[in-house]
């Protein structure tokens, strides 16, 4: 009797404990979850930093360019320094799964401390209550949004509240392989280079036999046809995002146009640069031009091969302009965070000039703080990288900024595929986008 | 020790596992089937029940009716040449051949080998430029885009991947087989193909009905391979896209967890409908003894 009822407690015991450590979890969960519908922010005014005794925190701060790890590093080494209590942990979640964790984080309420955020996505993560506003630290005069250059600062905005600190901007240019216009005779790139030069230099430099073509003619959307299409008269989205401009005639023409370099064996063709990506075949030498973004200068730069054998120039005129995209990264706080008063000074120190400095002197990105951009142009003397600070003026901003845009971006490349793979038109293809974008901007309403 | 408290100890000992089903497995299964009636926003924490309007959706998607073919095709092709060839070169290997640890274990590595990392090395072996394969046939097809190909090269990786351990499986169904069979075959004066027919098949039936089984449920499932060989831009991607990839780009790409919830909910459906058939038809010819 006794051996039986003791080994029954034991169970029971058991049981209990296990059973407590599930509710346990779940109940945490539940917090969290409901935490981020509500702002907390009166948390954070009615604490100043000074009077907190110090305790030792580590942030998570989670960003999607694994070439900007070393700088984000050195920020957060000097934001350390700086409040020797509070560490930063930098973590790189690749862009092609970044929104996919960041979506199960968020209802989750698993958010990162601080995190990158991007122009088409911040809607939906605002709105949903997911991310802390900054309103009072911008009120305050703590966070000074006309610090940033063009306009960016407007970028993390909704319904009159503030959420992002202006990162960086990137705009787009055209890369080019000195060697292979050497070899040919063609003089360079320049500033009054148009589309049909492009295309024309783009066949005379093409050696499909050697593998070598003289342009990147790829399914792109910002480092692709965007430009092409604001450039020659189109449009993607209209004025107040409500409709599609990619059934534009002239849009359409733009797409074509590109289209036709893939043809006309100017460029390699959508199963090819499926195989390779269009700027890693760029650094191995065997593409004279691309589009690509001020991004991935270090990463293009870093290639041996190329070394010291490129350039940039501004992307070709249109038949109207000169078309280009300027878009804007932010850096935004949870608001399921454990320690967001440590959060919201590490976001003003990422929002400060010295930050801004550190990502320009190590070539990570063009830095948002203005005049600071200076530093990033000087960053690889040898680059004619002022290009891109010259065509920010007159860039159009990053279709983004809608509830649809997740939706209507992520099938507008397979739409697009099938016309540039050849099982479809152009045109066709271009309608069919239109169609689905319009019908993502009405069921998002 | 009385019954009940012997029970209790089992229920015990099971505890873990079970809960990990439930909770990992069931309630998942479950829960997808309630999100097919739901319309969701914000992340899920806002839900609409909207009846069968997905399922209305669903039935008049000319891209699910691709998907769902596209996934048959997969299982037909994919199921027999794995279960006939797993059978050979088990067969092959059970023989008392030189070197046998050494074929085992070369068949077996695709097994332990990460499949995203295998699918990487795949992928430079079907390029179009430089691949190998073009090399050695002195062709130039691009395997994983061209629509023609793209399915059979994800079933051709499909089938490397799986040899292994079915092979394995099968091989320790033939080792189960008594010898003295043989022998008194050997005795009647059978060769070599009469055993394999009369005893060698028919004694490895429940081995081969357990993998079937095993394999179609999986390769309804197919994903990943898709998802690493033939990526999103593909031009061939309508011709290979299975339902749990469709399921992926539905709830993860394009945020639609409702109608990614209705993709599976029919794909768990077949599966029942499927396995259901096998479990009826297999008193036809598998043997038991």
């Amino acid at each position: 009797m006794w051996h039986k009822s003791k080994k029954s407690t034991f169970l029971l015991v058991a049981i209990l404990a296990f059973t407590m450590i599930m509710t346990a979890c779940s109940g945490n969960e539940k917090n969290n979850g409901n935490q981020a519908g509500e702002s907390a922010s009166n948390e954070q005014s009615s604490q100043p930093a000074g009077e907190q005794p110090a305790k030792e925190v580590t942030l998570s701060y989670t960003i999607w360019d694994m070439i900007q790890q070393p700088a984000m590093e050195a920020i957060a080494k000097e934001f350390t320094e700086q409040h020797p209590n509070i560490k930063v942990k930098v973590e790189v979640i690749p862009w092609g799964d970044y929104w996919t964790k960041m979506s199960a984080a968020a209802p989750a309420g698993t958010l990162p401390d601080v995190f990158w955020m991007h122009g088409g996505q911040f809607i939906k993560y605002a709105t949903g209550g997911f991310l802390e506003p900054i309103t009072d630290k911008v009120q305050a005069g703590i966070i000074d949004l006309n610090n940033y250059a063009s306009n960016l600062g407007s970028i993390y905005t909704l319904d009159g509240q503030n959420y992002g600190v202006p990162k960086d901007f990137d705009t787009i240019g055209l890369a080019y392989n000195k060697e292979l216009f050497d070899q040919a005779g063609v003089p360079y790139p320049d500033d009054t280079w148009d589309y049909n030069k492009l295309a024309e230099v783009a066949k005379k430099l093409s050696h499909p036999d050697k593998g070598i073509y003289g342009f990147a003619a790829k399914l792109d959307t910002q480092v692709g046809y965007w430009n092409d299409m604001l450039a020659n008269g189109g449009y993607i989205l209209n004025e107040d995002m409500s409709k599609s401009g990619y059934d534009d005639p002239a849009s359409i023409e733009a797409l074509k146009f590109r289209y036709q370099m893939v043809l006309d064996k100017a460029s390699p063709t959508h199963q090819q640069l499926t195989d390779t990506d269009s700027t890693e075949m760029f650094k191995s030498g065997k593409l004279a031009m691309i589009f690509e973004g001020s991004w991935r200068n270090v990463d293009i730069d870093s290639s041996e091969i190329i070394h010291g054998k490129w350039n940039w120039a501004p992307l070709p005129k249109g038949k109207v302009k000169r078309g280009n995209i300027i878009n804007g990264l932010g850096n935004t706080m949870s608001a399921a965070g454990k320690n967001k008063q440590e959060a919201g000074l590490f976001l003003e120190f990422l929002g400060s000039k010295r930050a801004a400095e550190i990502t320009a002197e190590m070539g990570a990105a063009i830095p948002a703080f203005k005049d600071t951009q200076a530093a990033w142009v000087k960053s690889k003397p040898d680059l004619n990288l002022q290009v891109f600070i010259d065509q920010a003026s007159d860039a159009v901003p990053y279709p983004s900024g809608s509830k649809s845009y997740p939706v209507w971006f992520a099938k507008e490349s397979e739409i697009m595929s099938q016309a540039w793979g050849g099982a479809i038109s152009i045109e066709e293809g271009a309608k069919k986008v239109a169609e689905m974008m319009n019908q993502a901007i009405a069921e998002t309403k | 020790m009385n019954s009940r408290s012997r029970n209790m100890w089992a229920y015990f000992m099971v505890a873990p596992t079970l809960i990990g089903t439930l909770v990992f497995w069931s309630w998942p299964a479950f829960y997808s089937i309630y999100l097919g009636f739901l319309k969701s926003e914000n992340f899920g924490l806002v839900n609409h029940w909207v009846g069968f309007d997905n399922y209305q959706k669903l039935f008049k998607d000319e891209e699910f009716w691709q998907n769902l073919k596209n996934t048959l095709k997969y299982m037909v092709l994919f199921v027999p040449s794995t279960i006939v060839l797993s059978t050979f070169f088990a067969v092959l290997l059970n023989a008392k051949i030189k070197g046998q640890s050494a074929y085992r274990v070369i068949f077996f590595l695709p097994q332990v080998t990460m499949p995203a990392a295998a699918a990487m090395v795949w992928v430079v072996l079907f390029a179009q430029d430089y691949g190998l394969l073009n090399h050695v046939l002195g062709t130039r097809v691009s395997w994983l885009s061209d629509p023609r190909f793209a399915m059979y090269s994800v079933v051709l990786v499909g089938v490397w991947a799986a040899i292994g351990f079915n092979m394995l499986l099968i091989l320790a169904g033939l080792q189960g087989i008594p010898k003295t069979l043989y022998e008194a075959a050997e005795i009647d004066g059978a060769v070599r193909f009469n055993k394999f027919r009369y005893i060698t098949l028919p004694l490895l039936t429940p081995t081969l009905f357990f993998t079937t089984v095993v394999l179609m449920i999986g390769a309804s499932q197919i994903f990943d391979s898709i998802y690493l060989l033939i990526g999103k831009t593909n031009v061939a991607l309508p011709s290979v896209r299975s339902l749990v990839y469709a399921y992926y780009q539905n709830s993860f790409v394009y945020y639609d967890q409702n109608y990614g919830a209705v993709i599976v909910n029919i794909l768990l459906f077949i599966n029942l409908i499927l396995t259901g058939l096998q479990f009826l038809f297999q008193k036809k010819w598998v043997v038991y003894d």
